[in-house]
């Protein structure tokens, strides 16, 4: 029968059962935990015992059909109903046990809650027993809200990897707590019992929650429901130096939260009384002098027994406890304390956990950030001081002596003599380091970055000074402004160091000048300085190692030899132990024995960088610019930069993802204002994290960062940014790539790279600023192309897009087009440097007659505010046969006789091409604008400028006048030849090419015609079209013959006017082909055979010659013209 | 995605050019500056980097007033897409136009790949003809106009009601032409051109 095997199974229980209705009552027949069993309880409860069992025998054989039976309407209310009667039957029982007078203290459990988890020695019985005895509680089915500890002896493998789930963050204790908490009668700290697999994770490293004053409270009641801090004190871990407290965080721990505490409710008043001492006190301290972080440090208990009498008798069994309490007492308690002299803040604000504004006042109190930042306040305040420049022949370098130690002690004459260090804490634990120490303590051999304790060591009498921000402020600018007044060209290096150029120094003497400074500075300071002075910044460093301390060395050129063989090569600069190391194994020790190495095998076994160096400063070459000391290389700002950041490393602990968001937007003030400082913005984001590495312990140092895995996520956002708010989402968006547990960050930094200057103003502003700069200059140049390629090239006709307006006259519209030409005209004149030519051979007059009277009256007008306009700027000349004479006599009242009869003439004979009618592929027209501040004449600089036809057309006289100013010309004859018979030629060829299918069939008609042509220049053109891969573009084929440069273009006079007249044919053709579907490409030809002009003045006519047909369909297709730039090479 | 809209040669070009009409008019804008640069966001398209309206409603604008077009240019009603910077005078400044031309008797299929390859060209050339733009003076707006060849019927469709006759003025001259890029293939001819109002244009 099942309830056979039920009771079986559960006779250990049963057992205990009777054994517990013996110790107390009958009624009391609780079990452990088996479902059934408790069923059992909760009817013996009410009922019979004996019935009871047969309702557990029922239920275990037929459990299904007892719940459905069950007035329960599903697990859940069951539960609860079951638990609560559990607690009553467990509250009966505890008051009973207690009635029945157990001897002992009653409620050593006071408030702790166990649930016991598997199998345990002794049993969960007994262990509840214990519970029931001693005031505590005991739970039968595990609840965070109830449960204050689990215990159990063992814990499987999953349960140990997934421990929060497990235990909802709960100890989990070894069942001996219990006990021997019962053989003490009080209760012990559960740390030492943690579950050995726990401890070994758990206990490695004390947990920082620790160092800060907890609002500790004796019992729940006083525990906030959400701060519910639960500190545990914890004597006998001598692993962990100064104790070690644990700290859980149960939100939702509200009811039963309970300090188990091993001192008892009297060490709590104590601890009470001296927190609130403590809490009065912090205040007064951080205000006090120095807000320290770095060095907050252990007090131990001893320091805390001289300040509190009243903690006295508990301090020995309490240290761990005192140590929370521990902290800057310095103003109250130095003489007390068995150290000299704690210069601690307030032990509070050490570290990211507890304190509010840890990230502002970490950098407030680190010296990095001090000598970070100082060259920013330097640069504000000796703005115009160059940075950098070359030693010519004298250089001076200053330096104070020992500068964080001596500007402190200035004030106390009792320490001058005495060995001094500066370091953040003075802790006995030591493990701060040193960051200066005076020259006496240099003669114990304590140097920077030693550890106190070590110094100590070495120097029992030691005196640690903290820093003193306020004082170096002032006393580096006190220096400065004493080596400013004395020297002009200032180079800093540092807030105690600089470099003086003192070659045109006003005082001869470098040395009295030395003198001189090193007397004001230490007059005005109180601070000694020692100097060097050498030729170059080498030497002079140097030369200040050797005169320090307070002393002066001058090394003329001529000993730099003897000085530097003797100088051992470990005293040069950017020689650190590596380097000395690896010099010392090749048996070099001077830079004497430096020296008899040559270059290349320096560079070889070294590095190209570090060989040369080493070569250059064994012989006191020094070529740099600018001293950069490891120190400033580290942590100054470069002259630009390239990003700006901060970074803290130290006391960064994290409980959880509200502390670290916390951090972050202080990280992000601190960025911000660095930002802001710098006038910068930057676009890119890296968020560095340093996480501890899984098997590094706490770091020796204190606070300290320890062995670490570096992590970082970068973003860049396309506006750059100062603002707090963007860079704190940003850093949010950035920490959420990191998957971290965030109890492993030791470090974080935030650093802003991409700046931009905010000066400017907006990126959009400067953009548009520059890129109107870029445009005006590049209208400007194309402009002045036009003006240069009219008088070069004689392009006279359609270099601007108002000629193709005027090619349309003729053909399409008469109103809106003489309308729009004359005000092109008069708009370009206004505005632009080049005038307009009007390819007059293109008007047909009788249009222009045609035209209504206001029109022409408006013409008229236009061309004369055109006319007008120009006399002030260039010669002009105008179309209008009404005009013409009017355009003479303002073009001669302008300029000089010569020159500017020319274009006069030059238009009666376009008047007279004009009515002549010469065919529309002629071109025409002189160029006859220039500047004429510029001097530039308006005769065309060669013959091939002038339209032959147009000259063709000039009295003979005239034209030799004409041939005779122009500059000889090789081509001249031929040119005039081709030139003095078109008409003939043209009608002739443009039979020949007239049909429209030129570029109709593949290979288009054109190669053909062309391959069979006698001209030269056409051979070549169907030759190019194979050569560029038989396409049909023609811009393919005049790249083709751009690029082949050998090809000869030169045509000969006889074949000019057929290969004229049918490369025209052959362009237009091709235009009209693609002016509905590729502008652009009918764009590139244009541009090509501009280009194509340098080889053959050719391309440049028929460039013209078809313009006026392009801008037409231009016009037509697109409501527009074509814009024509000219592109010179 | 409708399937039966893209069945046709036209349907499918359309649908490529109207995304890319959209990229394009907002690198118009971006290149521009008419806004702060950091109103766009970089994205990548058609393995091109090109900027996109960081701001929801000038996304919306660009991105409804181009697929409002949709249906019209698949039936090639559409003759071009102008982008027209103007000052508060309502006068034009520069006027970036996109002509289209779409085959309306094209029959065989899109190469999708293809089309695409030759609208990057565009995407690759407007940045680069940056110099031949103007500068927008302060205080500039802008639109996208569309030029029909024939106005649509109010009825036939819900979209054309979006489209409202637009006020800004014409020059009166002119304009100037600098082609920036053009593109023929089947059904679909582009060009983008640049359009400034010509040298003897009237100043207001």
């Amino acid at each position: 029968m099942s309830f056979e095997t039920t009771r079986s199974g559960n006779s250990g229980s049963n057992s205990k059962r009777s054994f517990n209705s013996i110790s107390s009552n009958p009624s009391n027949k609780t079990s452990s935990s088996g479902a059934k069993n408790t069923k059992n309880d909760k009817k013996k409860k009410t009922n019979q015992k004996t019935l009871g069992m047969a309702w557990g025998a029922n239920s275990s054989s037929s459990s299904r059909s007892a719940f459905r039976n069950s007035p329960f309407s599903d697990f859940g209310s069951y539960m609860v109903l079951k638990n609560k009667k559990l607690h009553e039957q467990f509250d009966a029982e505890a008051s009973s046990s207690s009635q029945s007078g157990s001897s002992s203290g009653k409620s050593i459990f006071h408030g702790v809650s166990i649930f016991v988890d598997g199998y345990t020695v002794p049993s969960s019985q007994e262990l509840r027993g214990c519970m029931l005895k001693y005031g505590g509680r005991f739970e039968n089915y595990f609840s965070r809200h109830r449960v204050t500890h689990i215990i159990c002896s063992n814990l499987p493998d999953s349960k140990i990897k997934n421990l929060r789930s497990f235990s909802g963050g709960l100890p989990v204790v070894k069942p001996t707590w219990v006990q021997d908490s019962v053989a003490a009668n009080k209760l012990l700290s559960w740390i030492p019992y943690q579950l050995d697999q726990l401890a070994s994770e758990i206990n490695n490293q004390p947990k920082l929650s620790a160092f800060f004053p907890l609002k500790n409270s004796r019992d729940s009641d006083d525990v906030a429901p959400n701060v519910g801090n639960h500190v545990i004190s914890e004597t006998e871990n001598s692993s962990l130096k100064g104790g070690t407290l644990m700290v859980a965080n149960y939100p939702e721990h509200c009811e039963s939260t309970e300090q188990v505490d091993l001192c008892g409710p009297e060490f709590n008043d104590i601890l009470h009384e001296y927190q609130t001492e403590m809490m009065l006190e912090v205040p007064a301290c951080s205000v006090g002098s120095h807000c320290e972080l770095k060095g907050a440090e252990l007090c131990d208990i001893s320091t805390l027994d001289g300040m509190n009498t009243g903690f006295e008798p508990k301090s020995s069994s309490c240290q761990a406890s005192a140590s929370v309490c521990s902290g800057s007492l310095d103003g109250h308690n130095s003489k007390e304390s068995s150290s000299s002299r704690i210069s601690l803040a307030s032990n509070q604000p050490n570290s990211t956990l507890a304190e509010p504004n840890f990230v502002e006042n970490y950098f407030k109190s680190s010296r990095l950030h001090f000598i970070g930042t100082w060259r920013n306040r330097y640069r504000k305040r000796f703005p115009s001081s160059s940075n950098a420049f070359r030693y010519k022949s004298s250089c001076l370098n200053a330096h104070a002596d020992c500068f964080f130690v001596a500007v402190v002690i200035k004030n106390r004459p009792e320490l001058q003599d005495k060995p001094v260090a500066v370091c953040h804490s003075d802790s006995p634990r030591g493990t701060a380091e040193i960051s200066s120490a005076n020259y006496p303590a240099r003669d114990y051999g304590i140097k920077a970055g030693m550890f106190v304790k070590d110094a100590k060591a070495r120097c029992p009498h030691l005196v640690i000074v903290p820093y003193d921000f306020g004082a170096y402020e002032k006393v580096a600018d006190q220096f400065y402004d004493i080596l400013h007044k004395h020297c002009n060209k200032v180079q800093a290096v540092s807030c105690d160091e600089a470099f003086l150029d003192v070659t045109d120094s006003r005082v001869e003497d470098p040395q009295r000048l030395a003198s001189v400074i090193r007397k004001e500075i230490s007059d005005n300071t109180g601070c000694t300085a020692s100097a060097g002075i050498a030729g170059n910044m080498l030497m002079a460093r140097l030369a200040t190692k050797t005169a320090k301390p307070d002393g002066q060395c001058y090394i003329p050129p001529e000993k730099v030899d003897d000085y530097l063989c003797a100088l051992p090569v470990r005293a040069l600069p950017g020689i650190g132990h590596v380097l000395a190391e690896k010099l010392k194994k090749r048996q070099i020790d001077t830079c004497r024995e430096l020296r008899i190495i040559s270059k290349e095998s320096l560079q070889k076994d070294f590095g190209m960088k570090t060989g040369d160096m080493l070569w250059n400063y064994s012989r006191g070459i020094d070529n740099r610019l600018r001293w950069s000391d490891s120190e400033v290389r580290a942590t100054s700002p470069r002259e630009e930069s390239k990003s700006i950041g901060a970074e803290v490393n130290w006391g960064v602990r994290f409980r959880n993802t509200n502390d670290t968001q916390h951090f972050l937007t202080n990280l992000c003030k601190e960025v911000s204002l660095r930002l802001q400082g710098c006038g910068v913005q930057g676009r890119s984001f890296t968020l560095k994290i340093k996480k501890r590495l899984s098997d590094a312990g706490e770091p020796v140092k204190y606070m300290g960062h320890g062995d670490c895995e570096n992590l970082s996520h970068s973003i860049t956002i396309p506006m750059a940014t100062d603002e707090v708010d963007v860079l704190q989402r940003i850093t949010t968006q950035l920490f959420g790539h990191f998957q971290i547990d965030v109890k492993d960050i030791r470090g974080m930094g935030l650093q802003v790279s991409k700046l931009e200057s905010t000066d400017n103003g907006k990126l959009v502003h400067q953009r548009n600023s520059i890129l109107s700069w870029l445009v005006s200059t590049s209208t400007k140049a194309r402009d002045q192309e036009k003006v240069t390629s009219l008088t070069k090239c004689g392009d006279i006709v359609g270099k601007l897009n108002t000629d193709g307006d005027r090619g349309q006259l003729c053909s399409n519209h008469v109103g809106p087009y003489v309308r729009s030409d004359a005000g092109s005209s008069a708009g370009g004149s206004g505005i632009s440097q080049d005038v307009i030519l009007p390819p007059l051979h293109d008007l047909d007059v009788g249009v222009i007659e045609s035209l209504p009277p206001d029109v022409i009256a408006e013409i008229n007008d236009m061309y004369g505010g055109k006319l007008t306009s120009l006399i002030s700027k260039y010669k002009s000349r105008t179309f209008d046969m009404n005009m013409s004479t009017t355009s003479v006599d303002s073009a001669e009242g302008v300029t000089a006789e010569e020159k500017k009869s020319h274009p006069s003439r030059l238009a009666q004979s376009n008047k007279i091409s004009l009515d002549n009618k010469y065919g529309d592929e002629g071109t025409s027209v002189q160029p006859c604008s220039a500047p004429v501040s510029e001097n530039i004449s308006v005769m065309p600089s060669s013959l091939s400028q002038v339209d032959c036809s147009v000259l063709q057309q000039l009295p003979e006289e005239l034209r030799e006048d004409i041939l005779g100013f122009l500059p000889a010309h090789r081509r001249l004859e031929s040119l005039l030849d081709a030139s003095l018979n078109p008409s003939e030629n043209q009608t002739g060829s443009m039979q020949a090419v007239s049909s429209n299918e030129l570029w109709v069939g593949n290979p288009p008609l054109w190669v053909d015609k062309f391959k069979v042509s006698c001209c030269g220049i056409m051979n070549i053109f169907a030759e190019m079209y194979y050569r560029s891969g038989c396409t049909c573009r023609l811009s393919s084929i005049l790249q083709r013959l751009l690029s082949e440069k050998h090809v000869p273009l030169d045509v000969s006079t006889d074949e000019w006017d057929d290969a004229f007249s049918c490369l025209c044919e052959l362009v237009k053709q091709y235009a009209e082909l693609k002016i509905q579907t590729d502008i652009e490409e009918i764009y590139i030809c244009i541009r090509l055979l501009r280009r194509l002009t340098e080889r053959s003045k050719m391309f440049g006519l028929v460039c013209d010659g078809i313009l006026p047909h392009l801008q037409a369909s231009f016009g037509e297709n697109y409501g527009g013209t074509l814009h024509v730039s000219s592109v010179q090479d | 995605m409708d399937r039966k809209d893209n069945q046709t040669p036209q349907g499918e070009s359309a649908r490529i050019l109207v995304e890319f009409l959209e990229v394009a008019i907002t690198s118009i804008v971006f290149l521009k500056g008419i806004y702060p640069s950091g109103a766009f966001e970089r994205r990548r398209y058609m393995n091109l980097v090109v900027h996109k309206a960081r701001h929801p409603e000038l996304n919306e604008y660009i991105h409804s007033a181009v697929n409002g077009l949709l249906p019209f240019i698949q039936k090639g009603m559409v003759e071009r897409v102008a982008v027209i910077f103007f000052k508060d005078d309502k006068v034009p400044i520069e006027r970036f136009v996109f002509k289209l031309n779409v085959n309306q008797s094209y029959g065989a299929k899109v190469e999708q790949a293809d089309l695409e390859f030759s609208l990057r060209s565009f995407l690759i050339k407007l940045p680069v003809s940056e110099p031949m733009t103007k500068v927008l003076p302060c205080k500039c707006r802008w639109e996208i106009t569309a030029y029909f060849r024939s106005l649509p019927q109010t009825s036939t469709s819900q979209d054309s009601e979006m489209w409202i006759p637009t006020d800004t003025k014409q020059w009166q001259q002119l304009p100037v032409i600098m082609p920036i890029r053009s593109m023929s293939s089947e059904p679909l001819g582009l060009q983008l051109y640049l359009e400034h109002a010509s040298l003897s244009e009237p100043n207001p």
